[in-house]
């Protein structure tokens, strides 16, 4: 479902962050990017987000490639397609819980009964059925990520991109929130890009890729 | 994005510090409020005059009027009897003088005919008893308006006393006029008694015709207008509006302008606020795009989070205009102390004018927002979704050639000729030079700061904080230079003009002691024989008699005034004359006219013009041009001997008295007071209290201007204090690592001191050097097109100074004082935060 075909991206001359990155992320596949502090890893994340523009190759969702000089395009593209989820949650303190689940749905224009009713049902996967009218501030740093990942995947988007999602979680949370981002994204069938520097939440995936020197291996 | 959704954003700027919030919509309201009871109290007064006018003028369609001194009613004759004309009804108009220096409008007419086209002047219209038209008759009654009742406290049967050619005489109220409700303050009374007792015998000011049905105004208007001596015009009934309008704008639009300031540095407090806001916001904004927002759609939610910041200031500053310009009208009319109106006190708002200033603020509050949403779009969003950053994001293109570019647009904008009477090019100027000093901000702190390397521990770290902190400074800056170039701009226009009146009052006050019959009004004059014996008087040198005449001039919307007085060689020095010099005797009436006149009339030096006095066609020429800040819409001056020449009319209004050297002033008052007793209201003066009033008057005229600029400069500080605060807040963490360091909180303090004192100090010497060009053009352009006054470009050093150095301090103190509260113990709390 997502392809990178030689992707390359440099900050500098001479300073390849990536070189030629070819990857396949089938749906329902969960994949992680480990590597070493600044290898690239958030950068990949980035351009698969349509977020930064490569030097060079293409990223195609489904067979068609993303077109980096329309940035409206991006958006709409991201709006529709791709589900985040951040190291540091990034749930807006000023909305309630389910209307932060809500917030993809409200975006692509669904009515508010609707979202409504649709943030309900995306809390109770993740353990947080009766949140949804709480404020984030009162939530846990692992029951916040959760509230993320519901968020992420609410609108079914094909992709979902999650960047250090238990950076900021202690071990137990990590673990609760790696087996409700799995089991999200498996029911989804959607394509899962995680980086990570956490072996624990690498092991977790379907496959683990290692990111050193631009290149990704195995 | 749904505007449903786009209000649940939005919550955001509320959930941010509502009081900074408050601050906000209250600067923007504050701007409204102004502006709006400004507009209010003018459109009260131009209502009121329309009303009155139209209440005055009753069934009339034209009316016939002449010079204030009036026209031969041997006309009357001959305009009732014109074919087309169903009703005529003449009238003599005064400005009547009372004892205790007020006046009263009076109108002098005949019942029998007013009637037919004014029956509101007569009351008891339809009693036709003997005793009814006795009363009618009657010289010494007179019948007020309810307007005028009620300010004199007046009712039937009591007294009016009134300044009259033969001193003070109380008349006997006879009534009211109950239909004249809407006409003002207003006495009427018999016109052969208003001719008698206030100097009108065989005059008349006015004559009010109601045409026949079927007869074409037009054609009508115009072969009368043919038949009528010079200085004598017809125009339409109740035009008087029409001209108040016309003749006022200017000053109404200045004041207007003005007005926008308060509103335009409110504004720039919302933008402050939004930019402010926007760097605490960052996170969520690049959330917002990463979930799929685009940028138009994050521009499309700032610019309603700023419409919505300006509707709801808008709402509560037009509530609170009404409110003010309401008691302003209650309290002292709508003159605003500036002499365009009298104390009118109705309450008429401009619905559609208030509606349009409100829109003004929301557009502002708007503008400010999508500035501000400029720069959020180019927030790089996986950066900001990773960082802390509290800076405000930079808009791209921040060069100095974009100030240089404004700046120059504008220059050749000022010499652009006025449009309608209006300085268009000059206000155009200043809003290019206000932008162009809002654009050097940037780059000129880029400049400023590379330069600056100061030794000490607390300005280096104020020095590197500011440098980190690029776009706040920016923003801040901005904000001061604002409001300290408005500031400074109006402080240069008043001060100019206040020197440059005080100077000219110097030179044409230049006699010893000014003498009038009444205070106000149009008292008795002084005769020939009143004249020479004040002039007999022992300590008396010379008397200068001062007459004066309004003149009609065509359709034109100014009265022009005449002013017959002796002139020499010291008057013309004493009035800036071009030239200087007496004219040569070539046979020709020399005349002088005001620059108004020659802006207003198109007349230049040597033109021949020809002037309508005494009923004549007077052919002169002008001598020069003088300047006249007293008459507003234009003079001319004639020397007394050839007015008596050309009129017969040897009397005088005023008379200034040189006294002997040694005299003693106030025994030569006593003696002139004694010499003509039959003046009981007589009002003298020395040079010294004239030049006083008359600079107390000039004070009370700017005092809404200085209005203006306090509350300017106080909107551009808050703004100031409130983004140090909002800041000092988001970096209350790097606060408490300091504090980790060894700093103490006094030195912290300090650090932001600096920080606000530079702020203060880059902001007000942009600000300075902005506003003294915006003042130049103020005192040469706009005033100049505006009322045609030249005035010498003069700088309050002082108060400049003043001015800066208060900015200076204020920043200083606001910066300290508003995040005292971040550099305590929530510093060293927020060091361990991890949200």
């Amino acid at each position: 479902m997502l392809r990178l075909a030689g992707v390359a991206k440099s900050f500098a001359p001479g300073a390849r962050l990536l070189d030629a990155v070819d990857l396949e992320v089938a749906g329902g596949e969960w994949v992680a990017i480990v590597g070493e502090s600044g290898s690239g890893k958030s950068t990949l994340l980035n351009v698969v987000a349509g977020l930064d523009r490569p030097d060079a190759g293409d990223v195609l969702l489904d067979g068609r490639a993303l077109d980096y000089g329309d940035d409206d395009a991006l958006s709409l593209w991201r709006r529709r397609e791709v589900g985040f989820v951040f190291q540091a949650f990034h749930l807006l303190p000023y909305l309630s819980v389910a209307e932060n689940v809500a917030l993809p749905l409200a975006l692509l224009g669904v009515a508010r009964a609707e979202r409504q009713e649709r943030a309900s049902q995306a809390l109770e996967p993740v353990g947080l059925a009766g949140f949804g009218d709480r404020r984030p501030s009162t939530l846990s740093g692992g029951e916040m990520q959760r509230a993320a990942i519901a968020r992420a995947l609410i609108h079914r988007p094909r992709l979902v991109l999650a960047d250090e999602p238990t950076g900021n979680l202690d071990a137990a949370n990590a673990g609760g929130v790696l087996d409700c981002l799995a089991a999200a994204v498996r029911h989804a069938g959607a394509a899962a890009l995680m980086v990570t520097h956490s072996p624990v939440a690498a092991a977790r995936a379907d496959r683990v890729l290692r990111l050193a020197d631009g290149k990704l291996s195995a | 994005m749904r505007p449903a959704v786009a209000a649940m954003l939005s919550r955001g700027t509320l959930a941010a510090s509502r009081l900074r919030l408050a601050l906000t919509l209250a600067c923007i309201a504050l701007g409204v409020a102004l502006a709006g009871a400004v507009h209010t109290v003018h459109s009260s007064a131009l209502t009121e005059i329309d009303r009155a006018a139209r209440a005055l003028a009753g069934a009339a369609d034209l009316e016939v009027r002449g010079p204030r001194s009036g026209f031969d009613d041997a006309l009357f004759a001959s305009v009732a009897a014109r074919a087309g004309v169903a009703a005529a009804s003449p009238i003599v108009e005064v400005e009547a003088a009372r004892p205790d220096g007020d006046s009263i409008r009076l109108l002098g007419i005949d019942s029998f005919r007013a009637i037919a086209l004014q029956p509101a002047f007569v009351a008891n219209a339809a009693s036709t008893s003997a005793a009814g038209v006795a009363a009618l008759l009657d010289p010494d009654a007179v019948w007020l308006s309810p307007v005028a009742a009620a300010r004199l406290g007046a009712k039937a049967g009591s007294t009016l006393a009134l300044v009259t050619g033969a001193g003070v005489k109380h008349f006997r109220v006879a009534g009211l006029l109950p239909q004249l409700h809407a006409g003002g303050e207003l006495a009427v009374m018999d016109i052969a008694a208003a001719q008698s007792y206030f100097g009108r015998i065989g005059r008349l000011s006015r004559i009010d015709l109601r045409l026949a049905p079927r007869v074409d105004l037009s054609t009508f208007r115009a072969a009368l207008e043919s038949s009528l001596p010079p200085g004598v015009v017809v125009s339409q009934a109740a035009s008087i509006s029409g001209r108040a309008a016309e003749i006022t704008r200017a000053y109404r639009v200045n004041l207007d302008a003005l007005s926008m300031v308060a509103l335009a540095t409110g504004a720039f407090l919302v933008f402050s606020t939004l930019a402010l806001q926007a760097a605490r916001r960052r996170q969520e904004f690049a959330l917002l795009r990463a979930l799929g927002v685009t940028r138009r759609e994050l521009a499309a939610l700032l610019a309603f989070e700023g419409a919505l910041i300006g509707a709801v200031g808008a709402i509560i500053g037009t509530g609170v205009g009404l409110a003010g310009s309401r008691a302003l009208l209650e309290r002292s009319g709508a003159n605003l102390r500036a002499g365009y109106f009298g104390g009118v006190g109705t309450f008429a708002p401009d619905a559609w004018g208030l509606a349009g200033i409100a829109l003004l603020g929301i557009a502002m509050s708007v503008a400010g927002s999508l500035w501000v949403a400029r720069a959020v779009a180019r927030i790089a969003v996986a950066e900001a979704l990773r960082d802390r950053a509290v800076d405000l994001p930079r808009v791209a293109g921040a060069s100095p050639w974009i100030a240089l570019a404004a700046f120059a647009l504008g220059v050749p904008l000022l010499f652009l000729r006025p449009v309608a009477g209006l300085p268009i090019g000059g206000y155009v100027a200043i809003a290019l030079w206000l932008a162009a000093a809002v654009a050097i901000v940037a780059p000129l702190c880029r400049a400023l700061l590379g330069r600056f390397s100061p030794t000490g521990a607390v300005p280096s770290l104020a020095l590197a904080q500011v440098r980190h902190l690029p776009g706040h400074l920016t923003a801040s800056v901005a904000g001061i230079v604002v409001s300290a170039a408005l500031c400074v701009a109006m402080a240069i226009m008043v001060f100019s003009f206040r020197v440059t009146l005080e100077e000219w009052l110097a030179g044409v006050v230049g006699a010893d002691l000014y003498v009038r019959s009444s205070a106000s009004g149009d008292g008795a004059a002084f005769s020939e024989e009143d004249q020479r014996r004040i002039a007999a008087l022992p300590g008396v040198a010379a008397v200068e008699p001062l007459r004066y005449d309004r003149l009609a001039i065509g359709q034109s919307a100014a009265p022009l005034s005449l002013v017959a007085r002796p002139i020499d060689a010291r008057i013309l020095a004493g009035f800036q004359a071009e030239p200087r010099d007496m004219p040569p005797a070539d046979g020709s009436l020399p005349v002088w006219i005001s620059e108004a006149a020659r802006d207003l009339h198109g007349w230049r030096t040597n033109d021949r013009v020809t002037l309508p006095i005494a009923g004549r066609a007077v052919d002169a020429r002008v001598a020069g041009v003088i300047r006249d800040y007293a008459r507003t819409w234009g003079a001319v001056l004639i020397r007394t001997e050839d007015y008596r020449r050309l009129t017969g009319d040897t009397q005088a209004n005023d008379l200034a008295i040189h006294l002997r050297p040694g005299a003693d002033a106030t025994q030569a008052q006593a003696a002139i007071r004694a010499a003509v007793p039959r003046f009981e209201a007589l009002a003298l003066e020395d040079a010294g209290e004239i030049r006083r009033r008359s600079l107390a008057i000039f004070d009370r005229s700017f005092a809404v201007t200085y209005a203006l600029e306090a509350i300017a400069i106080l909107i551009g500080l808050a703004g100031v204090t409130s983004s140090f605060a909002a800041l000092a807040w988001s970096r209350r963490r790097e606060f408490g690592v300091l504090r980790f360091l060894g700093l103490t909180r006094r030195e912290i303090l300090a650090m932001l001191a600096v920080e606000g004192a530079a702020a203060g100090a880059l902001g007000a010497l942009i600000g300075l050097a902005a506003g003294a060009a915006i003042g130049a053009v103020l005192v040469q352009v706009v005033n100049r097109e505006s009322f045609h006054w030249s005035l010498e470009l003069n700088w309050p050093v002082t108060a400049l100074a003043a001015l800066v150095f208060g900015i200076v301090a204020a920043c200083a103190l606001g910066a300290r004082t508003s995040a005292a509260f971040a550099v305590g113990r929530e510093a060293i709390l927020a060091v361990k935060d991890d949200a």
